[in-house]
């Protein structure tokens, strides 16, 4: 398996994992009676800021891992793999990893720039699959 | 050009889109407010929720357009066929992006369907 795919499955099991952080005290806070529930209304006790933040760094990292799929699933597919490639899939992967603490602490701007490596670790793999 | 060529254009399509949008949200939101964890939802200006929007309908289109391409090409079933449908994908998609933004009504849901369409043709042509 090339080093692509190696990151790859890293990042969607990265996702199981965020899912875990944030389903966990999810359901500690809300109650477990609510997330079963069809939640047609809003909780009726509020989640905490830093378990909120998981959530939404659960959802971003869907945006991102769609986006770094199709760049490795093209890499592949064309058989473009290189250096360059397989060190922007570890980028991507070290970013992902590190954006998790960053929005759960709240850093600013640290997690906008992590957020930015991942981004342009995507961007550079897609070019470099049309160059 | 292939399907392959075509999908990472897309990707870099919708990866251009998520640049849109978080320049968008700076005419309302602070670049403090951005930069923060965002734990108090804020209100956004009617464009940038256009351009959130687009973006959500955007990615969903692509989850389901990248399996289509990845069928097609692993089983060695592209054609010229499945190569202009891949394309008409592509053009819909970027009609798509300005058309929301400016709010026109029926050509946004038309580049919609036929961008729906077009991946539907591919699945089927990969079976």
């Amino acid at each position: 398996m090339s080093t692509e795919l190696t990151v790859l499955t890293l990042a969607a099991l990265l996702q199981v994992v965020q899912f875990a952080l944030y389903a966990v005290p999810a359901n500690r806070e809300v109650g477990p009676g609510y997330t079963m529930s069809p939640r047609d209304r809003a909780p009726s006790r509020p989640m905490s800021d830093q378990t909120a933040r998981l959530g939404r760094a659960f959802d971003n990292h869907f945006q991102g891992l769609i986006l770094f799929t199709i760049a490795v699933g093209v890499i592949e597919m064309s058989g473009q793999n290189s250096g360059f490639t397989g060190l922007c899939a570890w980028i991507y992967l070290a970013a992902r990893v590190a954006y998790i603490p960053a929005y759960a602490k709240g850093l600013r701007p640290g997690r906008s720039a992590i957020w930015c490596a991942g981004f342009l670790a995507t961007t550079l793999m897609l070019l470099a699959a049309l160059v | 050009m292939t399907e392959t060529t075509i999908l990472a254009a897309y990707g870099l399509l919708v990866l251009l889109t998520i640049l849109l949008q978080v320049l968008g949200s700076l005419q309302t939101l602070s670049m403090g407010y951005l930069m923060s964890a965002r734990d108090e939802p804020r209100e956004v200006g009617r464009m940038t929720a256009r351009m959130n929007r687009a973006l959500t309908n955007s990615i969903t289109a692509m989850a389901l357009f990248a399996p289509a391409i990845l069928l097609l090409v692993v089983q060695d079933k592209t054609t010229s066929t499945t190569l202009l449908v891949a394309q008409l994908f592509l053009v819909a998609r970027i009609i798509y992006l300005p058309v929301y933004a400016l709010g026109v009504p029926a050509i946004r849901t038309l580049a919609w369907l036929v961008g729906f369409a077009a991946t539907a043709v591919l699945y089927l042509l990969a079976l």
